[in-house]
Parts: structure tokens; C-alpha cells; sequence
């Protein structure tokens, strides 16, 4: 029995739980975002930045699940053994969890800064700013996992 | 490559000379004025609001006028249109947008007209709308609606809210008075209307009226002195009619779409006139003379002298500029495109340095880092360099363009020194003639960094240039303060804490290279750390007070340590660009090689790359200035100044073509 299966199960995590981070991050800042272009369709520039920067957690964990299945067998590579497909659990978790939760985070923080940016178009880059601050957390877990996910095929389990 | 000098001026001159030099100066465009709250002693200001008032109620009406054509006669505008540059008059031509503003109000003031009529009419024929709408029950009836009674009978016409039939309402009304005698017609029968004309002996009207009131029975609003199907041909008439007439209005309207660019000059024209009587307003004046105060950068103060000098007798006086002076930044082509994300944050205030330079050299190179493809940068560079020759866009946008144009120069360089062309596309070309498998590390000429097999490098690597960053801003700060003369700041508060991190960067690559410099990096850190200890709680009281505050000083370390691994992004997003390429590259290659196959792949390939230019320059561009600003620019930058902005000729749709300056 190979690990093939945790490895899947891994690639799924990765990219389904970062994924539902973003989505909800986006979906609020673009409710938001619209509510404000009702008013004035000039700012679709501004609002569309504002409204994508929570859409990366969900890209990082894309790229882990992609850098999995390349490395498992499935897009090349060769099968994981028990061990490793369970670490490929364990490695995908981190981006998951912590994209997951970073985006919803994000999202609030993308609704705040859409809404001082609707007020006065200067506070852009201020509101922008604002909003990347929480992008590291997503960014040091997926670093993490990055780091460990490739790291695995060269481990002897 | 700073901030530029500036002189602070004062004009004094004649008043009769007051509205020609006025305009030689928003001309000139040299001299940013200082708005005072209150006149000198001595002196009054003239008040402008009526005049004011005037301009900015005829830059309305041209913005009103505008707004309709633009509505009915949209300008046929390419999507690219907002690069192009503001068209360019001569000076001359002025003088014939101004002996024009009265006819092109005139036909701002028509277009406005017609379109309240237009309005009226769209009102009017709603009315009719409701009108027919209301009359449509009483179509079956051929009588007019306001019938009189005859010499013995009563007519009375009306309608019920209820529904009734033949019978139902005759006995309702037997119901209500059995002694009336009378007769009816239905002409329109649904669930919440009926409508009908009832005939009853004129000696009986009272009573009937009173029974068929206590039944909710009511006459109609508007009766007329026409059959209801005569009225609603008359209405239609009158509809086609106003039709008629919307359609001339129109014709009309479109009479003046030729005005449009005159409309648009005459806007700014209005801009220009009110801006240099809020001037007026605020200048300070005596029954002969009047004295302006403002701002001048040292470069142009002799020109601004020649100016004036030559345009009235006029006194003109420079001295040197106190704090509140605004800031202009000047540098040369590399960074001048850079100053835009500098006054984005803030322009620098009085005691801060132009940090443009540093910054413009570090947002290329992290930019070119994290989006690090040679095919996207050379895009940008094309795109930037094409939209710059053919639009020939205004300075505001060419530098724009050009930010982006260098950006692209570093990114070719990242692409090439991580092996991204479009991700892995030749690698991916080469497999697919060939059908050999070959990695971008075999394929090109020179050693590449993968950015996945060789993460953890880069990831060292980006911290190592994080640190050069961090310590290029401390080294700004020490600057400053040495500047300021504030010794003690520039060398414990920031030297010491540069020579730590010095340190400890010693001792990491010593890890690596070797043993000595382990040794070397930990004797300046902790000789850091010792010097920290003993200056930080320099102000504090007492001898413990000052080793307590040395001790928490230390706990900054916390600080940089998070500064430097917010560096770690330039890894993740370099990497994010190349695997997404990568991803797509992959996906056309799935439907094999037949005509089909290469159709699909070259779709595939330009909507997938296209996808990831867009997400990642917006994600390099977005972090790289979130680089520059909290971690830079917390080290040294305060910001808080002014903008230098002169007294000009803003204009939106022209730009005159003039010699003193761009």
C-alpha cells in the first residue's frame, strides 16, 4: 500500500481550504466594492485591487496542491510511499488552515478599506496597504508548507 | 535627484498691471501661492465671490451640456483612449477660446433649454399615458362622458369598486331602495371595477344617487364632453405629436455636437478664470498696489524675476523658504517615475529627505522579483514603450507607463536568473517537437535558480536583500540625524542597531562559509546589543531606570525579525507567477498535437497567461509598494509635506503648447 490516497487528500486540502478563504474574502469585498461603483463607476480601478488582494490565499494553496501532485505521481514524480502521502497531509495543512482563515480575515479587512476608500479616493494607498498586512500570515504558511512539500520526495519514509 | 529648494516671493506691483500679470503667471506656471487667512495691517482684499459664482455656474451649464451630448451622441472612444494625451494649443489660441465663451454658453444655455423641454414633454407623456389608461373601461360607452340628464330622465355615469353582473347589481340596488325604478348597461366588468351608465326617472335621481352612493358608486374624475373613444383619439393624437416634437428636439441637440470641443474648451477656460480670481481674492491690496506671496523653487526664481520684471513694474523679492514651504521633488529619468508611489504615501515634509531614489531602485527590482518571467517583462516593456510613442500620453500617464516599462526591465532579468520564459513554454515547445524531455535548467546557456527545487536559497536570498533594504533605510535615518545634528539618535538609536543586524548577518553567512565569521558576527552583535543596553535608557532617571529601558530597548529585535521575513514574499510571489505559467503551459499541451489540439493550445496558452499577468503584476505591484512603505519607509520616512502645486492652467482638455516648460 502506497500513500496515493493521503497524498490526493492532501492536495485537496491545500487547494479546497485556502480556496473557501478567498472565496468568502472576495465575495465580501465585492459586495462591498459593487455597493460603492453603484454610486460611482469611475473607481472600478481602485475597487477591483481592493477587491482582489484577498484572492491569493486561495492561489498559494493552488500552487501546494499542484507542486503535490507533481511531485506524487499523479502529473509525474513517482508514487508517495504510506509516510510520505501522510506528510503530504500534514505539510498541506498549514496553508489550509492558515489560508482559510487568513482570507476571511482579509476579506473583512478588504470590506473596511473599500468602504475608507469610497470616502476619499486618497486613502487608496493607505486602505491597500492595510489590507496586505494580514497577507502574511498566508504568506509564512504557505512558505511553510512550500518548503515542506517539496522537501518530502527526498526523505526516505 | 531631491527635493528642490525653494525661495519664498513676493511680488509687489501696480494694480492696473494686477490682471495681466496674473496671467503671465498661471501661464508661466512657476510660482505656488501662499494663501493667506487674513490681510496685512493696512492692506484689504477684494471680494470675488460674485465673479466666482459666475465662472464656476458657467463651467455648470457647460458640464450639464456636455452630459446631454455625451448621453444622445456618445464620442466614438477607443478602449485605450484614457492613455492619450490632453491635445495641444498654442498660447494664441486662448485669446479665441475666451472671444468665444459667450456664443458657447449661448449654446450650452440652448442644449440645456432643449432638453428641459424634452423633459416636459416625457412628463406630459406619462399623463396621456395614464390618461388612455384610465379611459380604456369606458370605451363600450358611446355617450360623452358628461352627459346631461334629458327633460325627464337622470343619467348618471360611474363605476362600482366590486364586481357586478346583470343581476347581481340589480339587486343590490333593490336591496338598497326597492321604490326606484331605473335602467342600465355594464360596460366594464373585473374583479375590483365595474363600470356603468344607469338610467333612472329625474324625479327618482335623489334617491338613486343615495342608494348607489351607500354601494361605493362614484362618478369619474375629468369627465369629458367627449365619447371616451373620441378622447383617446384625441390623446393618441397629441402622443404621435409630442413624439413629433421629441424627435426635433433631437435633431436639434444633435445640431450642436460640433460645439463639443468648444464646450469642453470653453469648461477649462471657465476653470482658468475662476482659479485666478480665488487668487485675486486672496491677495493682499492697497488703492494703488497689490502684494503677492508665494513659493518658488530656487532654479526658476530667476526666470520668475525676468518675468515679472518684463511684464509690469513690479518688485519681485526672494527669501529663503520657512518650514511650510511646499515640496518639489526633482529627479532624474530612472526615479522620477517613482515619485508618484512617494506622493501616493505622502509628499516628504520638511525635515525628511526625497526618498525617491532609494525607493525607485528597490520597487524595480522587488516588482521584477516577484512577477520574474522574461516573457511577461518583455511584454511590459513593449506595451509600456508602444502606448508611450503612440498615444504620447501626459506626464502624469508617460510616468506611469514608464514605472511599469522599468519594472519590466528587471523582471526579464529575474526571468532569466529563475529560468521562466512565459513559465516553461520552451521546455515545453522543445518537448513537444522533439518529444524529449528537457528542463529549463538544460535548456538555456547559463545556470538558473529554480524557484522550486532551490526555494530555500531564494528564500535566504530574499531575506538577505530584505536586510540590504532595512538597512538602506536606517541608513537614510542616520543620515537625518546626522544632519540635525543629533548625534546620540543617528549613532546608539539607529548606527547600533545597523551594526547588529550587520552582525547577525555575519554570523548567518558564517554558518555557511565558515567558522571565523561565526565568531566575527557574534562579537559585533553582542557588542551591539552591550552598547544598546547601556544607551537606550539614556533618558530615562536613575541608574535603574536607564538599564531597564536599555534592557526593553532590546526587545525590538522582535521588530526587525518580522520586518525581515516579510521579505519572504518575494519568494512565495515569484514562485506563485512561475507555477501558475507552468500550470497553464501544462494544460494546453492536453489535447496532443493534431489541428485541433495546436488550435486549442495556442487558446489556452494566451487566456491562461493572460489570467496570470493580470493576478501577479497586480500582486507584485501591490506588495512591492507594501515593501516600501511599512518596511522602509518606517524606518525613516515621515511624510506629512506639501505638495508644490503653482498657480496654472489646469486644464482638462488641452494643453499649451509652451516653451518655458514641459
Amino acid at each position: 500500500m502506497n500513500g496515493m490516497l493521503f497524498a490526493i487528500l492532501a492536495a485537496t486540502i491545500a487547494t479546497v481550504f485556502a480556496g473557501i478563504g478567498s472565496a468568502k474574502g472576495v465575495g465580501s469585498a465585492a459586495q462591498t466594492s459593487m455597493g460603492v461603483l453603484s454610486e460611482d463607476s469611475s473607481m472600478f480601478g481602485k475597487m477591483l485591487v481592493l477587491t482582489l488582494l484577498p484572492g491569493t490565499q486561495g492561489l498559494y494553496g493552488f500552487i501546494v496542491g499542484f507542486l503535490i501532485m507533481i511531485n506524487c505521481g499523479i502529473l509525474g514524480g513517482n508514487a508517495p510511499t504510506l509516510m510520505q502521502g501522510l506528510s503530504y497531509l500534514a505539510a498541506s495543512l498549514a496553508i489550509g488552515i492558515g489560508g482559510m482563515i487568513s482570507g476571511f480575515a482579509q476579506g473583512k479587512a478588504a470590506v473596511a478599506g473599500i468602504s475608507m476608500c469610497a470616502k476619499d479616493e486618497k486613502n487608496f494607498s493607505k486602505a491597500m496597504v492595510s489590507i496586505t498586512l494580514v497577507e502574511i500570515y498566508a504568506l509564512l504558511a504557505f512558505i511553510v508548507s512550500l518548503l515542506m512539500v517539496i522537501s518530502i520526495p527526498g526523505i526516505e519514509m | 535627484m531631491a527635493k528642490m529648494k525653494m525661495k519664498s516671493v513676493r511680488i509687489i506691483a501696480l494694480k492696473k498691471d494686477r490682471k495681466r500679470l496674473l496671467e503671465h503667471l498661471q501661464d508661466s506656471e512657476l510660482v505656488h501661492i501662499r494663501q493667506m487667512d487674513e490681510a496685512e495691517g493696512g492692506f484689504e482684499r477684494t471680494d470675488t465671490t460674485a465673479q466666482i459664482r459666475q465662472f464656476e455656474k458657467n463651467k455648470m451649464l457647460t458640464e450639464q451640456a456636455l452630459k446631454i451630448l455625451d448621453k444622445d451622441f456618445p464620442e466614438k472612444k477607443g478602449l485605450l483612449s484614457s492613455f492619450r494625451g490632453r491635445r495641444e494649443i498654442e498660447a494664441d489660441d486662448i485669446g479665441k477660446i475666451a472671444a468665444s465663451s459667450v456664443k458657447v454658453i449661448g449654446v450650452c444655455t440652448k442644449i440645456c433649454d432643449l432638453e428641459k423641454q424634452r423633459a416636459d414633454i416625457a412628463a406630459e407623456r406619462v399623463r396621456i399615458k395614464t390618461q388612455t389608461a384610465q379611459l380604456e373601461p369606458w370605451k363600450d360607452l358611446d355617450i360623452p362622458m358628461n352627459t346631461a340628464d334629458t327633460a325627464s330622465t337622470a343619467v348618471l355615469i360611474g363605476s362600482f369598486p366590486r364586481m357586478y353582473d346583470e343581476v347581481s347589481l340589480s339587486e343590490a340596488l333593490a336591496k338598497e331602495n326597492t321604490e326606484i325604478v331605473f335602467e342600465y348597461e355594464i360596460l366594464f366588468s373585473s374583479s375590483n371595477l365595474t363600470c356603468v351608465v344607469l338610467y333612472t326617472p329625474k324625479r327618482q335621481k335623489q334617491q338613486t344617487e343615495n342608494a348607489l352612493r351607500s354601494l361605493g358608486f362614484t362618478r369619474p374624475l375629468n369627465p369629458t364632453s367627449r365619447t371616451p373613444m373620441e378622447k383617446v383619439r384625441r390623446l393618441k393624437q397629441k402622443d404621435e405629436e409630442l413624439i413629433e416634437k421629441t424627435e426635433k428636439i433631437q435633431k436639434s441637440i444633435e445640431k450642436y455636437v460640433k460645439y463639443r470641443n468648444m464646450i469642453r474648451d470653453t469648461q477649462d477656460y471657465f476653470q482658468f478664470r475662476a482659479e485666478k480670481y480665488k487668487v485675486i481674492s486672496t491677495l493682499d491690496q492697497t488703492k494703488h498696489i497689490f502684494v503677492l506671496y508665494g513659493y518658488v523653487p530656487e532654479e526658476d526664481s530667476q526666470t520668475l524675476a525676468a518675468l515679472c520684471e518684463k511684464t509690469a513694474d513690479c518688485i519681485v523679492e526672494f527669501e529663503d523658504a520657512d518650514e511650510n514651504a511646499p515640496v518639489k521633488l526633482k529627479n532624474n529619468k530612472f526615479t522620477e517615475p517613482a515619485e508618484s508611489i512617494v506622493t501616493m504615501y505622502s509628499p516628504p515634509s520638511h525635515e525628511d529627505i526625497d526618498p525617491t531614489p532609494m525607493l525607485a531602485f528597490f520597487f524595480y527590482f522587488f516588482f521584477g522579483m516577484m512577477f520574474s518571467d522574461a516573457g511577461y517583462g518583455l511584454l511590459m516593456i513593449i506595451a509600456t514603450t508602444v502606448a508611450i510613442k503612440v498615444f504620447k500620453p501626459d506626464k502624469k500617464m508617460r510616468n506611469n507607463l514608464k514605472l511599469f516599462q522599468y519594472c519590466g526591465i528587471f523582471t526579464v532579468f529575474w526571468g532569466l536568473v529563475f529560468g521562466s520564459i512565459f513559465g516553461d513554454a520552451p521546455a515545453v515547445i522543445y518537448k513537444l517537437v522533439t518529444g524529449n524531455e528537457i528542463t529549463m535548467q538544460q535548456l538555456l546557456p547559463w545556470p538558473i535558480l529554480d524557484t522550486q527545487k532551490d526555494a530555500l536559497t531564494i528564500m535566504i536570498m530574499s531575506i538577505g536583500l530584505g536586510l540590504v533594504h532595512i538597512l538602506v533605510g536606517m541608513g537614510c535615518k542616520f543620515y537625518i540625524c546626522l544632519k540635525q545634528k543629533e548625534y546620540a539618535k543617528a549613532f546608539f538609536d539607529t548606527g547600533l542597531w545597523m551594526t547588529m543586524l550587520i552582525g547577525f548577518a555575519v554570523l548567518a553567512a558564517g554558518m555557511a562559509a565558515g567558522q571565523i565569521l561565526v565568531y566575527i558576527g557574534e562579537g559585533i552583535a553582542i557588542a551591539s546589543a552591550v552598547g544598546l543596553l547601556l544607551t537606550q535608557g539614556r533618558e530615562k532617571k536613575g541608574i535603574f531606570g536607564k538599564l531597564v529601558g536599555g534592557v526593553a530597548s532590546l526587545y525590538d529585535i522582535t521588530s526587525y525579525i518580522s520586518d525581515l521575513l516579510s521579505y519572504s514574499r518575494l519568494l512565495a510571489l515569484g514562485l506563485t507567477t512561475g507555477v501558475m505559467a507552468q500550470v497553464f503551459n501544462m494544460l494546453s499541451t492536453l489535447m496532443g498535437t493534431n489541428v485541433f489540439g495546436i488550435i486549442f493550445m495556442i487558446v489556452i496558452f494566451i487566456i491562461g497567461h493572460a489570467i496570470t499577468i493580470g493576478l501577479n503584476a497586480l500582486g507584485s505591484y501591490v506588495h512591492t509598494m507594501r515593501l516600501q512603505y511599512v518596511e522602509m519607509f518606517s524606518k525613516f520616512y515621515e511624510g506629512g509635506g506639501k505638495a508644490f502645486e503653482p498657480f496654472a492652467l489646469n486644464s482638462k482638455n488641452f494643453k499649451i503648447n509652451n516653451k518655458h516648460h514641459e
